[in-house]
């Protein structure tokens, strides 16, 4: 049953002419309200995917229903009911931050007084009252992105996508991010498909994660559900005293990541630690027990694939 | 067109003519150019008024307002096939296709700005010509028909370049809508009227369509609407003609993803 807030995706793939199969069959069910990380390396087929859901880009094979809409063949539905904020913030760099609110208003047919209303309600919401009559030529890359996230609410979407939304942002401008898209979940019920590179972000944000590498979902759950998969958290410790290296290491494979144990023994037996961490599965774990790899620095540029397979 | 196919196109226009009328760099080239031909033509080329055979009463300054009229009109829908080229290639095409149900509207609002910049060089060529002298022997209707006969021209040139445009998508296919437009325009009989021509270029000029839209303009300027039906129906062929290749080029920049 096609939910009116959701995403459903059946056997999606895409087959560029001359290059890979940049999404390769992939199932996933988004439910309206949640925020779903789609996580993967670059060229893994995440921005493709997007731009399938999305409409710019239509599918070799399979089907996708967003809003309740088949984006095949209510396009058209499909976009009204969508926001979306894709990889490159596309502005024109002639107009100016309120401009592009009024001309974001037009094409999604607000009338004039609700355009400039809005326009001013969001330019405020994500910080660019100030800058809102400079030309966006001279904004930031994070001022950009966050003109592009206002843009992609200027018409209270149902469903948001957001195209690797932080990548290149510095952390200030990451985390005010963060705080408008989670908000947009809680409080406005936004369904919100986020694709990251970043395990930081994913972990964050998201209500479920879907990991993809070469095209295809490796693993989909929580994040708690998909770290708990591969195992519990382990302990590391260094002892104060070389010597107390045999018996230090018993004691934790003896009292198995259970840390009250652990300093229970380690204090019975006398043996005294410099450092003890505890070490929590990460998504990027994760990614390496799914894939054999490591998620940071794996993949190829998905961006500069796409532009050679639709040259 | 309904309420939202309205919007998206007069959201695209306003924005296409902002940006025109905002940047010296857009809208001088396509008031230059018929300015600096005309001034080189009815100028420079002002004796051959005078040569025997050239029987056209309102006189060569306005046999050439004739000519700049049209090509000005055509090379402003060109300029729009440019700036079309431009936000596709810079990604901005895309903010239009994923924000628009009905994607058609996006190439009506940029034809709305092609009739507004080329309503702006027609004014101002009008302009100079009546003050260098251009004499109009045009009555009202005449006069409507030339302006309705050079939009035309204009909507005709900006579906062809924007055609192109959503082809290539880059602004590399600038020639590409430049020269075929060009060599039209000037393998028709621009200096002298058709039978004042000899040799391969009299046999092109009589077989291009835009020696009967200029022949119609030159006639209306001397208030004779007599050749109007037959431009009509040449400018409004090439329309629909144009109109379905960038309907077509539109549908082949929706499939490769803007």
């Amino acid at each position: 049953m096609s939910q009116p807030n959701g995403i459903e995706v059946d056997g999606l793939v895409r087959v560029f002419k001359k290059g890979p199969r940049a999404v390769d069959g992939i199932d996933l069910e988004v439910p309206p309200g949640e925020i779903y990380g789609f996580l993967g390396p670059n060229g893994a087929g995440k921005s493709t995917t997007v731009l399938m859901l999305t409409t710019l880009l239509p599918p070799t094979e399979g089907t996708a229903r967003v809003a309740g809409y088949d984006v095949v063949r209510e396009g058209a539905k499909v976009r009204i009911a969508i926001g979306a904020a894709l990889q490159d913030a596309a502005l024109d760099p002639f107009l100016t931050g309120r401009e592009h609110m009024r001309l974001q208003g037009g094409l999604h047919g607000l009338d004039r007084r609700e355009r400039e209303r809005r326009g001013d309600e969001l330019l405020e919401r994500v910080g660019l009252s100030e800058a809102a009559d400079r030309k966006v030529g001279g904004y930031s890359g994070g001022m950009k992105r966050r003109l592009d996230l206002g843009l992609a609410l200027v018409h209270r979407p149902r469903i948001l996508f957001l195209d690797e939304p932080t990548t290149g942002l510095d952390i200030q401008s990451r985390t005010a991010l963060w705080e408008e898209v989670s908000r947009l979940s809680k409080e406005d019920g936004a369904t919100v498909f986020l694709t990251t590179q970043y395990l930081e972000e994913a972990d964050v944000l998201a209500d479920r994660v879907g990991i993809i590498d070469h095209g295809k979902i490796v693993a989909e759950g929580t994040p708690a559900a998909l770290k708990a998969e591969i195992g519990h958290a382990h302990v590391e410790a260094q002892p104060a005293n070389e010597e107390d290296r045999g018996r230090l290491d018993a004691v934790l494979e003896r009292c198995d990541g259970d840390l009250t144990s652990i300093v229970r023994e380690l204090d019975r037996e006398g043996i005294r630690v410099a450092r003890l961490t505890v070490h929590e599965p990460s998504l990027d774990d994760v990614f390496l027990a799914k894939t054999g790899r490591s998620l940071e620095g794996a993949g190829d540029d998905e961006d500069e694939l796409l532009e050679e397979a639709l040259a | 067109m309904n309420r939202r196919f309205r919007s998206v196109a007069l959201a695209v226009a306003a924005r296409s003519i902002h940006n025109v009328f905002t940047n010296p760099a857009l809208i001088l080239p396509s008031v230059v150019f018929p300015l600096f031909f005309f001034a080189a033509f009815a100028g420079g080329l002002a004796r051959v008024g005078d040569i025997p055979g050239f029987d056209y009463d309102p006189g060569y300054t306005a046999f050439q307002f004739a000519f700049v009229l049209i090509q000005s009109s055509a090379f402003g829908g060109v300029f729009t096939g440019f700036g079309i080229a431009r936000d596709f290639e810079m990604g901005f095409g895309r903010r239009l296709l994923l924000a628009a149900p009905q994607r058609p509207a996006i190439l009506v609002g940029y034809l709305i700005a092609a009739f507004v910049r080329a309503a702006f060089t027609m004014l101002v060529v009008t302009v100079v010509a009546l003050a260098a002298g251009a004499e109009l022997n045009a009555g009202g209707i005449d006069l409507f028909g030339l302006y309705g006969l050079a939009v035309l021209v204009n909507l005709a040139a900006a579906l062809w370049a924007g055609g192109v445009a959503l082809r290539v998508r880059s602004i590399q296919g600038g020639p590409l809508m430049q020269v075929p437009v060009f060599l039209l325009l000037f393998l028709a009989p621009v200096y002298v009227p058709l039978d004042l021509l000899t040799g391969w270029i009299h046999a092109v000029a009589t077989v291009n369509p835009f020696t009967a839209l200029l022949a119609a303009a030159r006639d209306l300027i001397d208030g004779d609407a007599g050749t109007l039906g037959v431009a009509v129906a040449i400018s409004a062929g090439l329309v629909a003609l144009f109109g379905v290749w960038a309907l077509r080029s539109l549908r082949r920049a929706e499939a490769a993803g803007g």
